[in-house]
């Protein structure tokens, strides 16, 4: 009988001395542990971002040499408005320059912009991070800011020899500072709630009583510039919903994020000019 | 050695599957979690050891790719490996039927467990849950599709590896 209880304890035994043997474990070894099962797989979808930008390839090799021309004339539009703020752009900056130079004040971060295609999104209910093309490779430090044409992406969490994990905007693990436009007092935002089938979404927190927003008068939600990590005025999502909080000293709200977040296929990395660690 | 190359060869091929189904259905906000294939084939058939062992690295293959500790998905794979370890001489574990279900209840288990792990994070918890029954649904119905032919592929490539199910390790 005991033989029989020992047998069939056995499995749990077995199980019990593997998972002790993993605590125990030192860091060092589950670090490289996990860096060696990233890598394992980062091929597999490497290759396969690259066989999808083949297909794309092909495809797009199938439009009409009419719709190629209509394509090149609206870029060549395109072209001519943003050169135009380019030269603005340029003026502006050396007035900035003029600026901090007469009153002193340190410049601003620099950051050189490290364009990536994305490999693979992995978007759960608990978690979204997006896996990109360029790692170690191209120099991209970990906690460096990841903007698209609509906005914040995210930040990097994690780099490997030839690829990075975002951390995206709508991850409840995702936390930073951020400015209602047009108000420059700091508030909470963090991101976590993605319904199925919808666009994803996030929350405020810590918003003065005074400002106000509906889904009729929404107001734009961007970065704050503090701790120095993402550039100030960046888009992070829309206010569509303010109420007061249980303790009535702020108001908390509900954050509308770019639906185009969940169909990137390209995103920028802001690698900072200086070799500082960046703040997380 | 060839006999955990042998399983866990598949549960690559799976997880590149699942990993690129994912990755599509990331523009609907749907998540498909297959935790439960993973561990079902080998708990059933295999050995104790080489079994748990290739549950385990399984898992320590999805904890690479995911925003959680490192382990807590090799520890549950392990935990599912292990129960169905000792209940599997009281089921009809030779009937693909039979394991499609067992696959279908060990996955609900797994995502209800995970769920409770990773859901205290979250900014507001009682909202996330429909959002993760959804994923459920979709992901058990992909068991109910995928499995036949993914059991049949990890035989196969036993076969293949010329590894005989019941042989001692």
């Amino acid at each position: 009988m005991p033989l029989h209880r020992f047998d069939q304890a056995r499995p749990f035994l077995t199980l019990g001395l593997v998972v002790a043997a993993w605590l125990v474990l030192p860091v060092v070894v589950k670090t490289f542990t996990r860096a060696t099962f990233f890598e394992l797989t980062a091929p597999v979808s490497v290759s396969a971002s690259y066989a999808r930008d083949l297909q794309e390839f092909w495809s797009l090799r199938l439009h009409s040499n009419t719709e190629l021309i209509e394509a090149g004339r609206d870029l060549a539009r395109l072209n001519a408005s943003y050169s135009l703020s380019v030269q603005q752009n340029t003026e502006m900056q050396a007035e900035i320059a003029r600026l901090e130079q007469l009153l002193r004040v340190p410049p601003r971060p620099g950051f050189r912009e490290e364009h990536a295609r994305v490999v693979r999104r992995d978007f759960s209910g608990w978690w979204q991070r997006l896996v990109i093309r360029k790692g170690r490779n191209y120099n991209i430090p970990v906690g460096a800011p990841v903007v698209f044409s609509g906005g914040v992406v995210g930040r990097v969490v994690e780099v490997y020899a030839y690829s990075s994990v975002v951390e995206v905007l709508s991850s409840p693990n995702v936390r930073l500072a951020a400015f209602i436009e047009g108000d420059n007092r700091p508030i909470s935002y963090q991101g976590g709630i993605n319904p199925a089938f919808g666009p994803a979404r996030g929350v405020v927190e810590f918003v003065p009583l005074d400002i106000h927003a509906s889904p009729t008068i929404p107001r734009r939600l961007v970065t704050s510039g503090l701790g120095g990590v993402f550039p100030p005025g960046l888009t992070l999502g829309t206010v569509v919903r303010m109420e007061a909080s249980t303790d009535g000293l702020f108001k908390s709200g509900e954050v509308l994020l770019d639906p185009n977040l969940s169909t990137l296929s390209e995103v920028t990395v802001l690698v900072p000019d200086s070799h500082e660690p960046i703040a997380n | 050695m060839r006999r955990f190359l042998a399983l866990f060869l598949p549960l690559l091929i799976l997880w590149a599957l699942v990993s690129q189904a994912n990755h599509v259905l990331a523009q609907f906000h749907v998540y498909l979690v297959l935790g439960a294939l993973f561990v079902v084939y080998t708990a059933l058939t295999m050995p104790l050891r080489v079994g748990l062992l290739t549950s385990f690295a399984a898992g320590l293959l999805h904890d690479s790719q995911a925003s959680v500790a490192f382990g807590l998905h090799a520890v549950l794979f392990g935990l599912t490996h292990a129960l169905l370890f000792n209940i599997r001489d009281r089921v009809p574990r030779d009937e693909t039927v039979a394991r499609v279900v067992i696959a279908l209840l060990s996955n609900l288990a797994f995502f209800l467990v995970f769920s409770f792990t990773q859901i205290g994070g979250l900014p507001s918890p009682g909202e996330v849950w429909p959002r993760l029954i959804w994923d459920l649904l979709w992901s058990q119905l992909a068991i109910t599709l995928v499995a036949p032919w993914f059991f049949a592929l990890q035989s196969r490539s036993l076969v293949v590896a010329r590894v005989a199910r019941d042989e001692p390790v």
